[in-house]
């Protein structure tokens, strides 16, 4: 039963350690943009005479952007480009024929990958951070919330990124639209600011959103040990809600275009 | 015999979108209703029993791929119904799908960086092939081609040749009923095309799986196919044996001659009437339907409809008049034939 989706994570984890190189180079890239924000925030800090900004040390925005930047690459599977173009060059053919659930499928194939990067770039990223932060990430029943949430994050951002790509078998162009889509995902997840800086206003349209589910809801669960057994089960509730809306949603639209759409070739 | 594809009726109507340029265009279009039609086919039915090798025959642009998108479930047909399998495959891709190979000949299925044999033990588990059955079929494979030379070889770096050869494997390797071959020789060098087809014939005897075929390769055809079906514009054309086929413009035979001696430096003028006396000659006795002239560089060309008349008295009647050099006779390929049938000559 489990035996095709382990062999297809088998197949991507094989297929992504075919090409090395690249994988140095996302760890590299990664640095040099924590290098960046590192710089930017001191001097953010710097500009400021308090050393807590927004109920925020330097030390904790530090911990949470390194971490936000781990998680947000970790879970990057490409889908918008890879099924976008797919669609495009009517490759998606192939895939539709495989005797499996279409989002399933399409997940699972890129899941080896995310694995990979797990291994290769997140974790090494948090055990520095862990050690160089010096007790600025408690330890206790916080991480076994925090795994919790990264599984559902990483299903809620999936959703969302097959919406966007099937938006691409309405208007055949993938680039604006994965832009479009960064930015958004980018700002309101809380992966290129936290949250907590933004002005009120804003943080309470980002809070109803599911965007915020992706990156905010498991760093608050990770950073925060004072919150309670019901505060924790509250935000994996909300995350819950989201995934299952935003899976609803993306095969209700995926089935809908399909039905619309002439396959590309031939 | 039950047929193991049936298509009752079959049209597929696509709404397509007058689309605008750029991203702002693109967004209007998302809401635009602006529309126009485009009837990619109509009202096709046809039964495919099991064991069968159709060749499905058409011009680009025909409805082929549209039709073949239908039969696997991809595409939804806009009325009729198609059964497949005893399945509805629009209805239940994922099962029909269990049920069916393809293989598209310019898209591959496996995986592009992994060695062949990666790629089918996935396909193995995403079809739940038994350990005992694959094994079967690995041992059927090794006995048709060299499977040691292509297995542990990454797809990326194979001849499009092998590439194609391994998508065939792939396709047959869950014991499929049905096999979907989409132009699976094109781009392909002549012996690699019969090795191609040789294996398809093979794995079809052996399997008895049913093999519908689309190509613009009439080698193809005459190898492989005892029937085919040939749409346009979305119609069904033909649908017989492929000996029918030959018959179907009268059993034309063109018979070539040469009037001339070969060296000699004849100019246009000679040839003309030369080619002109043939004709008032020939058009004494038949009609232009029954046998037509025309002239090919020296050649003087007759083109006979031997249900009509013997082509030895064609013969005999030029040579009563004109010293006959040098003779050939051409049989009229299926290609002509298709080719014909393309360029509207049924109606």
């Amino acid at each position: 039963m489990w035996r095709k989706y382990f062999s297809l994570t088998r197949a991507g984890i094989l297929d992504s350690l075919q090409f090395r190189l690249s994988l140095i180079f996302t760890v590299v890239g990664n640095l040099l943009y924590l290098l960046l924000i590192y710089y930017l925030w001191r001097a953010i800090f710097a500009s400021v005479d308090s050393p807590v900004i927004n109920g925020m040390t330097f030390s904790d925005t530090m911990v949470y952007l390194v971490f936000a930047s781990a998680l947000f690459n970790f879970m990057e599977m490409w889908i918008v480009w890879t099924v976008g173009r797919e669609i495009q060059e009517g490759k998606i053919v192939i895939d539709l024929l495989r005797p499996m659930n279409y989002l399933t499928y399409i997940f699972f194939r890129g899941f080896g990958e995310v694995v990979v990067k797990f291994l290769l770039t997140f974790l090494p990223t948090a055990i520095v951070v862990f050690f160089v932060s010096d007790g600025a990430i408690p330890v206790g029943t916080n991480l076994i919330y925090f795994a919790i949430s990264v599984c559902f994050s990483l299903l809620i951002n999936y959703y969302i990124n097959f919406f966007v790509a099937t938006i691409c078998m309405h208007t055949e162009s993938i680039w604006g639209i994965n832009i479009m889509k960064e930015v958004i995902v980018g700002i309101l997840s809380g992966a290129t600011v936290p949250l907590a800086f933004f002005p009120q206003a804003f943080r309470s349209i980002a809070m109803v959103l599911p965007f915020q589910t992706i990156i905010n809801s498991p760093l608050q669960l990770l950073l925060h040990p004072e919150y309670t057994a019901v505060q924790c089960l509250q935000i994996l509730g909300l995350q819950l809600i989201w995934l299952v809306v935003l899976r609803l949603l993306a095969e209700w639209f995926f089935r809908v275009s399909l039905k619309k759409i002439t396959v590309n070739g031939g | 015999m039950e047929p193991i594809i049936r298509l009752d009726d079959v049209s597929k109507e696509f709404k397509v979108l007058n689309r605008h340029e750029g991203l702002k265009g693109s967004i209007q279009d998302l809401f635009s209703r602006d529309y126009r039609i485009v009837h990619a086919v109509n009202h096709i039915s046809m039964d495919i029993c099991p064991g069968e090798i159709v060749g499905y025959l058409g011009p680009n642009g025909a409805g082929k791929s549209t039709t073949i998108k239908m039969m696997t479930g991809v595409l939804q047909p806009t009325s009729g119904k198609i059964v497949c399998n005893g399945i509805v495959p629009y209805k239940n891709r994922s099962e029909n799908a269990q049920k069916i190979g393809v293989v598209f000949g310019q898209r591959t299925q496996l995986w592009w960086a992994l060695p062949v044999i990666e790629s089918f033990k996935i396909l193995k588990d995403i079809y739940q092939v038994e350990d005992a059955a694959y094994k079967d079929m690995m041992d059927l494979y090794g006995s048709m081609v060299d499977l040691d030379a292509l297995m542990h070889k990454p797809v990326r770096q194979m001849s499009l040749g092998q590439r194609t050869l391994c998508d065939i494997l792939a396709a047959f390797l869950h014991n499929p009923g049905v096999v979907f071959l989409d132009e699976p020789t094109i781009g392909l060098d002549v012996a690699m095309k019969a090795k191609i087809r040789e294996l398809i014939q093979k794995l079809n005897e052996e399997k008895n799986t049913t093999v519908i075929l689309t190509t613009h390769d009439m080698g193809d055809v005459d190898a492989l196919c005892k029937r085919i079906v040939i749409i346009d514009k979305g119609d069904k054309l033909y649908d017989n044996d492929m000996e029918h086929l030959s018959n179907l413009f009268g059993a034309y035979r063109t018979l070539s001659l040469l009037l001339t001696k070969k060296k000699d430096a004849c100019d246009e003028q000679q040839l003309d009437e030369l080619a002109a006396s043939v004709k008032a000659l020939l058009a004494d006795k038949w009609d232009e339907s029954t046998c037509a002239v025309s002239r090919n560089e020296q050649q003087i060309e007759i083109l006979i409809d031997e249900a009509k008349v013997p082509m030895m008295k064609v013969l005999n009647a030029v040579q009563e008049q004109h010293k006959i050099y040098d003779m050939h006779l051409q049989e009229i390929s299926t290609e002509s034939v298709i080719r014909k049938i393309y360029e509207g000559g049924m109606a």
